[in-house]
């Protein structure tokens, strides 16, 4: 093709100018002669100075320099350097140096062409420096799986392998492992990954470590698109192996744990998907064993008020006794313990616990039902003593009134008749109560004012204290609000234990038992009774016999039945009654209520 | 012969006594609310015929008194009592009494009794 001649003139004279590559010419004394544009942007000013000068900053031609070998061999060379730039930095630059031959076949100069690479050679470095100090494995290997090149981290594993075989190396095999992760990089030139187990400190006993490696081969391709190398990286996951492992270990006991667990257990994420349903609470929900369960039929098997205080997340939400349904709508009894599970305020889900408390409920009725038929069989024995005295006391009526007739003697006959009807009488009353006690009363459960029975109680013995000159107080403190109880039941225990209180009073010595309390107040929702007094008091074995003998300390004014009858309704108000006694220096019996125990309306 | 008795029961206190009485004792009763060591040392009876549960003070507790104390330790005691069974009384008294170093009382009678047996019982007593 013909260059035009006006191209010809323009490189001839602008070329040299605009070229983005340093130019500069240098005669044989190694003054910079000549140089264009890019020269000067990148070693500054180069008039009437050595090269030397200008590229190196000395002061005297350079060792081994380049540029006298070509204008004595007039060959062209190219050469790696380094120098400094205009502004002073360390650069380095490929500089190709040519000889200009003129026509006598001399060199009056060299022209040198220099291409700035310090970039270049930074990403080298950085390179070379990511390559060795990345905290994983990498080395590249051959076609024929030897080792070309390592990391700092392999070699501190294995030392050094250059050359060596990688199935020797890492995993002390004679040959190519079966599934070979380079191999498959080698075949499609495509990345690959693999999960290998290297061995290091092969061949020395004791030094054997195991190192679960996740291996990633990358191809590195020649110019021609050959891959004759691969790289292989690897990250040590053996801490993590163990810990998944370890993790997959408390994962299964947990899930054991639960699974077995006697209490209902359920957990939902934080979308309310159900999570865990174990045996126990498809036992209590009746829920069949492959059965998938739905957050909306949760939603219809608990409480609506624990199901929102969970969702408030007002923490351990503790219903002790409540109902759940089951999937067939039947009631069950149970405690249920929520709790909203949050991490750093972020939901993760909920868990709730379940406990059946029908075996529990079946217990305690027969708990009652044992304590009744003991308390049946206390008061059969104490019947017994009772008609012993009773008949003692028949006989010995008898016996005044037969030795009165044989001896005419008016006064024994008389007192004879006096202790049969006495004795009689007894017997009668004895029988009412024994049978009203053996028969018990129906518990009428209704909401009652618990302050209200213990005033009344107090009214209907004011008279009789005032006669006997006892003080008899009512004490309240704080709001009680109704509780649903057997209102007369109650009022009939309060009944006998304030005429219990009263008659100690009456038989404690003069000067002493002069006042009785009635006190009735509310603590961690018990409904507490207290019956006080500073009359005579109890000593040990009496202590010991007043609920479990029927028992009177009165003679012919008591039936021994009251405190027993207390008791009986106590317990029927799932309800416990104790007292504190000294003799001689009063009596306080106390009767508590736990509201959550009460029982439900009838 | 003396014979103190000490139970809360008039009935029986007046029994006991006419009872006794008939056979040929002197008796003397401790009614209720009167301590009875006072009754004792004022009285000095042969015998003390005692009830075991009565309302001011027990008779285990009056028994526990009497055989503390050198002047009343040699008074033989009968105890009478319809709470304790005639059949395994020792074990029942001792259960009661829960003190090794006391003796156990001379005489039991159950109530209700053979008043041949109380005669026979006293007689042997006081012989």
């Amino acid at each position: 093709m013909n260059i035009p001649p006006y191209l010809e003139k323009w490189m001839g004279k602008n070329l040299f100018s605009v070229v983005p590559m340093a130019i500069a010419v240098i005669n044989p004394e190694y003054d910079l002669v000549y140089a264009n544009k890019a020269f000067e942007l990148l070693f500054g000013e180069w008039e009437n100075r050595k090269c030397y000068k200008v590229y190196k900053h000395r002061d005297s031609v350079c060792r081994n320099c380049k540029g006298s070998e070509t204008f004595k061999d007039g060959i062209s060379r190219v050469n790696k350097e380094v120098g400094y730039n205009k502004n002073g930095r360390l650069t380095s630059y490929t500089n190709h140096t040519i000889p200009v031959v003129d026509d006598n076949g001399d060199i009056p100069f060299l022209i040198e062409m220099a291409t700035d690479v310090t970039e270049t050679e930074q990403i080298k470095k950085e390179h070379q420096l990511l390559f060795d100090q990345v905290p994983c494995s990498i080395f590249i290997l051959d076609r024929n799986f030897r080792i070309v090149k390592t990391n700092k981290k392999i070699r501190n594993t294995f030392g050094d392998t250059i050359g060596m075989h990688c199935y020797k190396v890492l995993k002390g095999l004679e040959e190519k492992c079966v599934e070979c992760t380079a191999m498959q990089t080698f075949t499609d030139g495509q990345m690959h990954t693999g999960h290998h187990l290297w061995q290091s400190g092969t061949g020395q006993p004791g030094t054997e470590e195991q190192i679960n490696s996740h291996v990633t081969t990358v191809p590195i391709r020649m110019e021609d698109g050959d891959v004759d190398l691969v790289m292989e990286m690897a990250v040590d996951i053996t801490q993590t192996i163990k810990l998944e492992d370890e993790l997959k270990v408390a994962y299964t006991f947990m899930e054991s744990m639960i699974e077995a667990s006697l209490d209902g257990v359920i957990a939902m994420d934080a979308n309310d998907s159900v999570m865990i349903f174990n045996h126990a609470a498809k036992k209590i929900f009746q829920v069949s064993d492959n059965k998938k369960i739905t957050r909306k039929e949760i939603k219809s098997m608990l409480p609506e008020e624990f199901l929102a205080q969970i969702s408030a997340g007002q923490g351990h939400v503790y219903f002790p006794e409540t109902e759940v349904y089951s999937i067939n709508s039947e009631k069950i009894p149970v405690r249920l313990i929520g709790l909203r599970i949050s991490v750093e305020d972020k939901s993760m889900g909920t868990a709730i616990t379940i406990q059946d408390l029908r075996e529990i409920k079946q217990l305690e009725n027969e708990k009652l039902e044992a304590e009744r038929l003991a308390a049946v069989g206390q008061t059969v024995a104490g019947l017994a003593h009772g008609i012993k005295n009773l008949i003692t006391g028949l006989e010995g009526g008898m016996y005044m009134l037969n030795t009165g007739m044989k001896k005419s003697r008016l006064d024994r006959i008389q007192e004879g008749m006096e202790m049969l009807d006495r004795n009689i009488v007894r017997v009668a009353t004895f029988v009412k109560a024994f049978l009203s006690f053996s028969k018990g009363r129906e518990i009428k459960v209704n909401l009652s004012d618990p302050v209200r029975i213990a005033k009344e109680v107090v009214m209907l013995y004011s008279q009789r204290a005032r006669e006997l000159g006892i003080k008899l107080i009512n004490e309240e403190s704080g709001s009680i609000s109704p509780a649903l109880m057997d209102s007369e039941g109650i009022h009939e225990c309060l009944t006998n234990l304030v005429g219990n209180a009263i008659d100690a009073c009456n038989m404690s010595e003069a000067g002493k038992g002069q006042h009785v309390v009635v006190r009735t107040i509310e603590k961690d929702n018990v409904i507490i009774y207290e019956v006080v007094d500073d009359g005579c008091g109890m000593d040990y074995e009496l202590k010991q016999k007043v609920f479990t003998n029927f028992f009177t300390t009165k003679g012919l004014g008591g039936t021994g039945l009251g405190l027993l009858m207390t008791k009986k309704i106590i317990h029927e108000h799932g309800g416990k009654i104790d007292l504190e006694s000294e003799s001689g220096k009063g009596t306080t019996f106390r009767i508590l209520l736990s509201r959550s125990r009460l029982p439900k309306k009838s | 012969m003396k014979i103190l008795i000490i139970d809360d029961e008039p009935d029986i206190r007046t029994y006991l006594m006419a009872a006794l009485e008939d056979s040929g004792y002197e008796t003397f009763a401790v009614k209720e609310n009167e301590p009875a060591t006072e009754a004792i040392k004022a009285y000095q009876p042969d015998l003390i015929i005692l009830d075991i549960m009565m309302p001011k003070q027990s008779g285990i507790s009056i028994y526990k008194e009497l055989r503390s104390k050198p002047q009343f330790s040699n008074i033989p005691v009968a105890i009478i009592s319809g709470m304790l069974p005639g059949k395994g009384f020792k074990t029942e008294f001792k259960k009661l009494i829960n003190d090794n170093t006391i003796s156990f009382p001379e005489g039991f009678i159950e109530k209700p009794f053979q008043l041949s047996t109380l005669i026979e019982l006293v007689g042997n007593l006081l012989k």
